[in-house]
């Protein structure tokens, strides 16, 4: 979150608010549900690490929010070392699969039942996301990360049918891999 | 649920594909009721009889054993020309491969199902234009099939499955064939006759064209081995699935 | 009604598709039943012809005819007139033996008749061009006219006198040329002749000055014509020799010169109708696939058993029929031609008759059926589901010819597996060269046939226009049954190698060359022609021996081997194009066309 609000401010100096129509923008649906504070939270912290600097801004009596802020050089050096980055988020499925080890050798629970279980929510969460996506015009940026949600989303689903097959078959060939 | 408003009901049903050593069961003892405006994805892996079930609610094929109505009416029994007028009437079928008569025009293909219940050609005239440009087709309603893309095609056979306004549409695999943007035209499409309140029976191996669906029903080896509500269900709304709040 | 407005549009939609196919079936159908209509006919069109004629030229009802001249033939001839039942006659009159000449030596027996210079009440010849006897002058019957090749103003020698041709006409009286002679000199056998007519006092002076045979004739108009019969029964005496002929013979003997054409017409036609059932199965087999996936999809939606079965056979019933109506119009338009060889009867033909346009039409109609009932039931019969998913239905696996094949070379290797995989086609193709050798046999045994011709002492320098007339139409027969089999052949190739194409494909990812690949399929072709060229010629030397004369002549082995030799080169020529194209395909568009 802070990197990207960075990189936004690398075109111009900008409002808080600005900022914050600017992310709900580019999110669609998605950024909906964003806390409104957030993005102030978010704008102190990087001043606090010298990364921004604020300033007030005249011309603007009738907005409560007169702060505008712009990169420091050190932040403009954080926006470049980001945009090199090639990290991507791990997704965490060793602690889905511990779990249904766990389960099946303390007889806590069926991992059948256990990946069943998680199969619905992510066919609901996928059927969110899916209905997000149809609602968005062709070509829209956000459609664009819906998409890639979806995707994520069907990714995990085929991994979840496989840990089904796998554990239906009999409880200790999974856990024995 | 209460039997007359489902649509789609069977009672251990069963339906055995080949003879004596061969012989396979694709359908094992299933029962199931689809009530009236509710779209129903059911998926599995290729071979778990899926696409047989489909074929044995419209009465493509006949079962083995078990009873099966369309509306109220008892339809394992039918004659194979009786089953013939009811898929004309009230059933609409949605194909992989689109299953389109090549040598006539889209708008000739949607007419197809109106003249065979016996409407005027001016009424089946009418109903293919409505029809196309419901599915945003109304410019190629002259071409060919050939001359359309894989994703058209589906829209022109969604289209003819609609033409006499079936009491279910049975889809098999319909975004098998598909790229991505023409499986959301089609999904665009089902998600429109859903809230028209059409019922829909989907058959799919496609995790998001399921997602679509009110409900979800996984078959295995013949049986039902998950049945999911997916509509209606709370979930902590769409920040969620990006981590926005953390 | 809309399943009306379906069905025509389904199978126009599919002939659209199939354009070729449709104009094979519809020609094919034009072929046979034209044949077929012209053979039937003959009969009727030449019995109308000569009722035209009769009608006309006032052609009497009975010709009494003596061989003997003198009082006693001249009075029992006169006492004829004055018969109760006789209404009208012509003649006492002289029929004078004699030859005649043209001016290009063309020399022909001939009969010459003396008339009065004004036509009586019965046997009126019709004067077609110039215009009827006068002294000195001499006119020719239309038939020999045209044999001879002299028209009116042109000069022929009669009995070593030249006379000028006045005019030209036709008769009922007599039989159409050469039938010119009723009888010979003294009642005896007479040659082919044709018929000139003179002058009374001319024809006198004709057969005096060179001391010429010669017979009387009397033409009789009897008050009920239908009743020659018994007129004649009751005049027959045995002390005279008088020949009776009725007009009901008359119009018998003009058929004498089609004898032969009606069996070459309707055997051809049988035969022409058989290589197009041939030919139209199998293009109708190589697009069973297609027909059944097309019955499939419209039974998912909704379409009745009988409706599908509409659809298939309107299609090919309304392509059999609209040849059946092409080839009757056909008939009809040659029908006079065909049934009057010789110039010597007038009129048009009626159209076919009802029986005629019967069996065309049945014919037609077996055509459409017999070809498409195969693919169109199995359409039927195929469930839905499977239907909807058909695929090109799998071969029977041959495994002891196919371990035969491995142990010859490659081309010979790949037709006797294509072979092996559609034994149906293959006996097809057998059939279709079996046939065509038929025809070529029977052709070449018409040829081979010595025959009188027309001239003076059977001299051919005038043709025999009964052999002429066979042959000719012999000749037209064989050549649309060629015609069909080429065509035959060459769809029979297509479809084997659309059929194969992908093992081709994989025989050629092995290794197999394109040229390898093409002699393959020539040669699955040939396989089966060989035993069908084989038993084309017993059969067309048997099929032969039903209609031919007595004395007739067996063709030289030679040519009758040169046929077969023919036909074989000619089917391995006519293969070679189609393969080869097949052959060309590329490797990976045939494979990637098979998995989508």
């Amino acid at each position: 979150m802070q990197d990207a609000v960075l990189a936004m401010l690398a075109k111009e100096p900008s409002h808080g608010y600005n900022l914050r129509v600017r992310l709900r923008q580019s999110l669609g649906p998605l950024g909906e549900s964003m806390n409104p504070g957030q993005i102030y939270v978010t704008l102190a912290r990087l001043e606090k690490a010298g990364l921004v600097v604020c300033e007030r801004a005249d011309g603007l009596p009738e907005r409560p929010d007169r702060k505008v802020y712009a990169l420091t050089p050190a932040g403009q050096q954080r926006v470049a070392a980001w945009l090199a980055e090639v990290g991507w988020p791990k997704p965490d499925l060793a602690e889905f699969h511990l779990k249904l080890v766990a389960a099946a050798a303390a007889r806590l629970a069926d991992p059948v039942e256990l990946v069943a279980a998680q199969r619905r929510e992510l066919l609901r969460r996928l059927r969110e996301a899916q209905r997000a996506a149809l609602a968005e015009p062709a070509g829209s940026g956000a459609g664009l990360l819906l998409e890639g949600v979806v995707l994520r989303l069907q990714a995990d689903l085929r991994w979840l049918e496989a840990c089904e097959r796998a554990w239906s078959k009999g409880d200790d060939r999974a856990e024995g891999g | 649920m209460n039997v007359s408003s489902a649509v789609v009901r069977v009672r251990g049903l069963v339906k055995d594909h080949g003879q004596g050593q061969s012989r396979v069961r694709a359908v094992d003892a299933v029962d199931l009721e689809v009530p009236q405006g509710q779209m129903l994805a059911v998926m599995g892996p290729s071979g778990c009889g899926k696409s047989t079930l489909l074929h044995l609610l419209g009465g493509l094929e006949r079962p083995t054993d078990g009873e099966a109505w369309l509306a109220g009416r008892r339809i394992d029994t039918l004659s194979e020309r009786a089953l013939a007028r009811l898929r004309r009437r009230s059933v609409g079928f949605v194909f992989q491969a689109f299953h389109l008569v090549e040598e006539l025009s889209a708008a000739e293909n949607v007419e197809l199902p109106v003249l065979l219940a016996g409407r005027s050609r001016r009424e089946a005239g009418c109903r293919a234009s409505l029809l196309l440009e419901r599915v945003g087709l109304a410019d190629r309603a002259r071409h060919l099939p050939s001359q359309l893309s894989g994703g058209q095609r589906q829209r022109i056979a969604i289209a003819r499955a609609l033409a006499n306004d079936p009491l279910v549409v049975l889809a098999d695999e319909p975004t098998g064939n598909l790229d991505t943007a023409a499986t959301l035209d089609v999904l665009r499409i089902f998600e429109a006759l859903r809230s028209a309140g059409q019922t829909l029976v989907i058959v799919t191996h496609d995790e998001r064209v399921a997602a679509t669906a009110d409900r979800l029903i996984s078959m295995r080896d013949g049986m039902f081995v998950d049945d999911t509500r997916l509509a209606g269900s709370h979930t902590r709304g769409l920040g969620g699935l990006i981590g926005l709040e953390g | 009604m809309g399943s009306i407005v379906l069905v025509v549009r389904l199978a126009l939609a599919d002939m659209r598709r199939h354009k070729v196919q449709a104009a094979m079936l519809m020609l094919a159908v034009t072929v046979a039943t034209a044949t077929m209509a012209l053979g039937l006919s003959l009969r009727d069109v030449s019995d109308a012809l000569y009722e035209q004629t009769r009608a006309a030229t006032a052609g009497p009802d009975v010709v009494a005819l003596s061989g003997d001249t003198g009082p006693a033939v001249t009075s029992a001839l006169a006492s004829l007139t004055n018969e109760p039942g006789v209404m009208a006659h012509h003649g006492p009159y002289r029929i004078v033996y004699a030859d005649l000449t043209t001016r290009d030596s063309l020399s022909s027996p001939v009969v010459v008749h003396g008339f009065a210079e004004t036509p009586g009440a019965v046997n009126r010849p019709l004067v077609t061009s110039g215009r009827w006897v006068r002294s000195g002058g001499t006119v020719l019957e239309r038939g020999f006219a045209t044999a001879l090749g002299v028209g009116v103003g042109d000069h022929v020698t009669i009995a070593g006198r030249s006379y000028p041709v006045v005019g030209i006409a036709v008769t009922a009286a007599t039989s159409v040329y050469p039938g010119a002679a009723q009888i010979g000199p003294g009642g005896g056998p007479s040659d082919y002749s044709g018929l000139a007519w003179m002058t009374r006092s001319d024809a006198r002076t004709l057969a005096s000055s060179h001391d010429l045979p010669v017979t009387l004739a009397v033409d009789l108009k009897l008050r009920d014509p239908a009743a020659t019969e018994p007129f004649i029964d009751a005049h027959s005496d045995p002390t005279v020799r008088i020949t009776f002929h009725s007009w009901q013979f008359r119009a018998e003997r003009d058929m004498a010169i089609l004898r032969v054409s009606q069996p070459i017409l309707l055997v051809g036609s049988w035969l022409l109708g058989f290589l197009a059932i041939t030919g139209v199965a199998s293009l109708a087999s190589g697009r069973a696939v297609e027909q059944t996936r097309r019955a499939g999809l419209l039974k998912a939606v909704g379409a009745t058993p009988g409706l599908i079965a509409t659809v298939l056979l309107t299609e090919y019933l309304a392509l059999a029929l609209a040849g059946d109506a092409l080839g009757l119009a056909l008939a009809r338009l040659t029908a006079p031609a065909i049934a009057s060889p010789t110039a010597s009867r007038i009129g048009d033909a009626a159209g076919p008759t009802g029986l005629a346009i019967a069996a065309a039409t049945v014919l037609a109609v077996a055509v459409a059926v017999l070809s498409t009932l195969g693919p169109t039931l199995r359409a039927l019969r195929t469930a839905t589901v499977t239907a909807l998913t058909a695929t090109a239905h799998q071969p029977r696996h041959r495994p002891r010819l196919t371990a035969l094949s491995a142990l010859l070379p490659t081309p010979l290797l790949l037709g006797l597996r294509l072979t092996a995989r559609r034994p149906g086609r293959a006996v097809l193709q057998a059939c279709s060269t079996a046939t065509t050798v038929i025809a070529i046999v029977a052709l070449l045994t018409l040829y081979a046939q010595p025959e009188r011709g027309y001239g003076l002492d059977g001299s051919s320098a005038l043709p025999n226009l009964r052999g002429e007339h066979d042959r000719q139409l012999m000749l037209a027969v064989t050549i649309l049954l060629i015609a069909l089999a080429v065509v035959n052949t060459l769809t029979f190739t297509w479809t084997t190698a659309m059929e194969a194409r992908a093992n081709m494909a994989i025989a050629r990812t092995l290794g197999a060359t394109p040229g390898q690949i093409s002699a393959g399929l020539s040669t699955a072709q040939l396989l089966p022609s060989l035993p069908g060229a084989v038993i084309g010629v017993p059969l067309g030397i048997g099929l032969l021996s039903l209609f031919a004369a007595r004395n007739a002549v067996d063709p030289p082995s030679s040519w009758l081997l040169g046929a077969v030799l023919a036909t074989l080169l000619a089917t391995a020529a006519l293969t070679a194009l189609p393969a080869r194209l097949a052959a060309r395909r590329p490797v990976a568009q045939t494979l990637s066309a098979e998995t989508a």
